[in-house]
């Protein structure tokens, strides 16, 4: 707690007056000569607890009265619910949650949830008249900066609204790394958030280090301004799948468009008036919502006379104003689709000839579809650049040879890479990954116990029904180490298909067993072979597709130079905060091809789960952290002048004071006066 | 003559008085009738009665004689309560004095057993036997001014001792604050009425021991030399006044059961007022109007 007049606590030890008058007044009784002394002895040893108890009362409501009026006088602050502020800290590390999900508004008074508690930190920092040194670490950038001025907070370009996703663990992490090079001090630790499960990631593993180093750190506190509230009136827009077709009635966008509301608003039935831009020309449609999620799969916008001609091009898509601007618009982009080219390297003709050829099968009429074989002792001929989807079946590069950095860099790119086990090891190993001894020796029925049907190379087709992964027999595999998600595991618990868990953008897969027939059954019982194949190659596709869509981040621009916003309408909002923002830009690589891309907010943010006290409770377990509960209604700062409080606690005091100091009434009351002869 | 001081048992005096006497005697009031035998005086033969039924009856009368008045006064510390000059004691010298001058006026004879703990438990401090005549007056008037409180009270052992030593019926007048735990008393009375004694008990209390008006801290000084109590009267009033409630009700409670005279007097009031009351009340011409 703080106080605007401390130097007047300095009064607190009259506090003890009332205990001194009262011992003073005890040495000033008087002295009486008394002959019914029984009747004392009997009612001293009938009051003898409730009497004491009744004094103490009497003298603990007097302390405290005092104590109140100092207090009172003192003019203490509080922030709301009564939480202490963290008056008196020399560092104030602001950690603030910039993702789409914080753009969530009030409509009276147009302020964010990010607005409204940066307003109020800067409001507190203010009223407690700290000079303590602020600096923000937001979780767009994870970037320190040193705010020089409270006031200004709300006002900085790092603290923006974003279109991207938050990763609230790194953010932790962030400020704890900058705490131990640069604390000094006290320090209050601001986490400003809304709680969105998907921001929290409960269950990264980077938890476990955040409680250790916090908990360890004594002289930080840990308030957390959290803005749970997810019940308004909010409709959030994404579109996927977006191409160009040519229809007899001419050419025509196509798309997938889902549109969210609150599970609240989800039984009425409504219209909602989207607006559709394609390379600027505008034109509005109604769509009818019914339930939580509306899906129009293959929505199709027919390209006006203007657009006839192109083959490339941007559009957005935008709902009108609610309680979110920052998820009504999606953006998209669209041109010739690239060729979808795989490359296995491999030195096993059979394995090699299976995937070749499901890899060179036309999924898509409309597609074009490549693939090569070869040999690892001639990976200089890879074409990088051009392959989407990367089979490797060689012995694990050497780590820091060129082949691994390449083979990084593929994955990095967003590019697909599929591991599948050499027939000798080299013991190296890549992102962590490494292959183990066979299992089994390609005679005995290595069972499948378990496959992945949510998400996933094996996930079940769009209409749910399973691919047939159950058929699949498996006599032969290699075992493996690392972080692995696992796809498909044995009966044994071996994982045969996996993903690692890594920070490249393209997706890495592990296939612990081959498509050859003393390995499994991949290729002849072909559909789930082939659709894993195809599924991993539209992963790798969109990396190297020349219109290509992305989710919002602050590395979303990287190896883009030059890109350049395509919407007028938006430009200045795309350059202040370049990768952030849902735009459209366009792009020139290395090899002079013109590109496209569409930024957009990760979908993650429309999941409006949010982390409870019971989830918040173990992922802070023995950190001593103050949970402050805030809504974008709310208009009270997060900390006020509570001397009001101190003085209804001394009127409080007072009055139970008086109430004790009242006689009590005799329980009977006899007809006659007490004494007064019976006979 | 004013109220007379009446016994209201019949009292063997040793002397003709103004008390009624179980034993029949001369008096000019008749008794009863009963069958002669053998050895009767022949003069109280009611020949009248004899000459119309032939039969011979002994006329009786009653016989009248004088009471022993025996005071039993408590001297314990706590007697001692009140004001110099109008301490407890002083009211109870008042009320003995003045009944001894009564009695003794009418021809009774007046005693006095005054005492308290610290004195030897097998005498009084002030042992008087009732005698009669004006010398004798004189000299009890003396002993009773002579009075003074100090120790335990020791009432209860006073009654028992004094019942053992008045062999005669006589008027037992016991002047106390019966502060004390009273429970023993009923015994005590019993005591002296198993000696057929007629008891009266005056019960002296001051309002300010029954109201505990005080207002600030007070340390009190037992009278009896108990040790002192520090006290604030306002915490405690409440508990106060349900022990001298309870108390009053048992004390109301013996002397009902024991069936004696008893009278709550207090110090605020006259002792001509309360001898007033207690002299109607014992006056058979007057106590009914006075009840």
């Amino acid at each position: 707690m703080s106080f605007l007049q401390p130097i007047l606590l300095i009064g607190l030890p009259l506090a003890l007056l009332p205990i001194i008058i009262h011992l003073i007044n005890q040495h000033r009784h008087r002295t009486v000569k008394w002959a019914a002394m029984m009747f004392l002895l009997d009612a001293k040893k009938m009051t003898k607890g409730m009497a004491r108890l009744r004094q103490i009362l009497i003298l603990a409501m007097r302390v405290l009265a005092v104590i109140a009026l100092l207090f009172a006088a003192s003019r203490p602050l509080a922030g709301g619910w009564l939480a202490l502020t963290g008056g008196g800290a020399d560092t104030v590390l602001i950690l603030l949650d910039r993702s789409a999900s914080m753009e969530q508004q009030n409509l009276e008074s147009g302020k964010s949830k990010r607005v409204s508690a940066l307003e109020k930190i800067a409001e507190l920092t203010e009223t407690t008249g700290s000079n303590a040194e602020i600096i923000l670490i937001e979780s767009a950038t994870l970037t320190p900066t040193p705010v020089a001025n409270a006031e200004s907070l709300a006002d900085l370009p790092q603290t923006a609204a974003t279109a991207t996703a938050s990763d609230i663990p790194a953010l932790l992490e962030r400020g704890i790394d900058y705490l131990a090079v640069d604390e000094s001090g006290r320090t209050d630790i601001w986490l400003v958030s809304d709680l969105r499960q998907n921001d929290w990631k409960t269950g990264s593993g980077k938890w476990q280090t955040i409680r250790a180093n916090l908990s360890a750190k004594e002289s930080a506190r840990l308030f957390l301004l959290n803005y749970p509230d997810t019940d308004v009136r909010n409709l959030s827009l994404s579109v996927a799948e977006v191409e160009r077709r040519k229809t007899p009635e001419g050419h025509q966008l196509v798309m997938d468009l889902k549109v969210r509301r609150n599970a609240s608003a989800a039984e009425t039935e409504e219209t909602v008036r989207v607006e559709f831009t394609v390379n600027g020309t505008r034109t509005v449609e109604e769509i009818a919502l019914s339930g939580e999620e509306t899906l129009r799969l293959g929505h199709t916008i027919p390209l006006g006379d203007a657009n006839m001609g192109e083959t490339r091009g941007w559009g957005r898509v935008d709902l009108p104003a609610d309680d979110n601007l920052a998820d009504n618009t999606a953006y998209f982009v669209f041109d010739d689709e690239a060729v979808k080219k795989t490359v296995i390297v491999s030195a096993d003709p059979t394995s090699a000839d299976a995937i070749r050829a499901a890899a060179a099968s036309a999924l898509d009429s409309s597609g074009k579809y490549e693939s090569y074989i070869i040999e690892p002792s001639r990976t200089a001929e890879i074409p990088w650049e051009e392959t989407a989807l990367l089979f490797w079946q060689a012995p694990l590069p050497e780590e820091g040879s060129t082949e691994a950095a390449l083979l990084q860099q593929h994955a990095e790119s967003g590019r697909a890479l599929v591991l599948l086990p050499p027939d000798e090891l080299s013991g190296e190993s890549f992102l962590g990954f490494k292959w183990g001894e066979y299992l089994g020796k390609g005679e005995e029925l290595l069972k499948v116990g378990w496959w992945r049907t949510e998400s996933g190379l094996l996930a079940n087709t769009r209409n749910g029904n399973p691919l047939p992964v159950g058929d699949l027999n498996v006599f032969q595999a290699r075992a493996n180490e690392g972080e692995i998600q696992p796809l498909l595991k044995l009966e044994s618990g071996e994982v045969v298909i996996g993903k690692l868990i890594s920070e490249t953008q393209g997706p890495v897969y592990i296939w612990a067993t081959l498509p050859r027939s003393n390995f499994s059954t991949l290729a002849s019982d072909g559909i789930a072979f082939f659709v894993m194949i195809h599924r991993a190659l539209d992963e790798g596709v969109a990396a190297v597709s020349p219109a290509r869509t992305s989710d919002a981040n602050s590395a979303a621009l990287a190896g883009t130079p030059a890109a350049a916003p395509l919407d007028e309408m938006a430009i200045g909002d795309s350059l202040a905060a370049p990768g952030l923002l849902p735009a459209a830009f366009e792009y020139t690589t290395t090899d002079q091809s013109k590109r496209l891309l569409a930024l957009n907010r990760p979908t993650s943010e429309d999941d409006l789960r949010i982390v409870d006290a019971e989830g918040i409770s173990p992922l802070l377990e023995g950190v001593e952290f103050r949970k402050i509960r805030d809504e974008v209604e709310n208009e009270s700062s997060l900390a006020s002048e509570i001397w009001r409080l101190f003085l209804v606690t001394m009127a409080l005091a007072l009055l139970f004071e008086a109430a004790l100091c009242l006689p009590l009434p005799l329980e009977e009351k006899s007809e006659k006066p007490l004494g007064e002869s019976s006979s | 003559m004013g109220l007379p001081l009446n016994a209201r048992h019949a009292m063997l005096g040793s002397v003709s008085g103004r008390h009624r006497s179980p034993i029949r005697g001369s008096a000019l009031e008749f008794a009863q009738y009963r069958k002669y035998v053998p050895g009767d005086d022949t003069r109280r033969l009611d020949w009248r009665t004899w000459g119309r039924t032939d039969r011979y009856y002994i006329k009786e009368f009653e016989a009248d004689t004088n009471l022993r008045l025996c005071f039993i006064v408590d001297t314990s510390g706590s007697m001692g309560y009140g004001e110099k000059g109008k301490t407890r004691l002083d009211y109870a010298k008042s009320i003995v004095g003045t009944l001894a001058y009564l009695a003794s006026q009418q021809g009774d004879a007046v005693g006095l057993y005054a005492g308290s703990k610290n004195d030897t438990d097998t005498s009084f401090s002030r042992e008087i036997p009732p005698k009669r005549g004006p010398r004798h007056l004189g000299v009890m008037l003396d002993q009773v001014a002579l009075l003074e409180a100090s120790g335990e009270t020791g009432l209860v052992e006073a009654i028992h001792q004094a019942a053992e030593k008045i062999a005669q019926r006589a008027l037992i007048v016991i002047v106390s604050d019966l502060l004390f735990d009273v429970t023993p008393l009923q015994e005590a009375f019993q005591h002296l009425k198993f000696r057929k004694h007629d008891i009266v008990a005056f019960h002296l209390l001051d309002r300010e021991e029954i109201e505990f008006d005080f207002d600030r801290p007070t340390r009190f000084l037992d009278l009896e030399g108990g040790p002192s109590l520090l006290a604030d009267p306002a915490l405690i009033r409440r508990r106060y006044q349900d022990a001298v409630k309870g108390y009053l009700d048992q004390v109301n409670q013996i002397v009902n059961q024991s069936v004696i005279d008893y009278h709550r007097t207090f110090l605020d009031e006259s002792y001509e007022q309360a001898l007033a009351r207690f002299l109607v009340g014992r006056n058979p011409k007057t106590a009914r109007s006075a009840r």
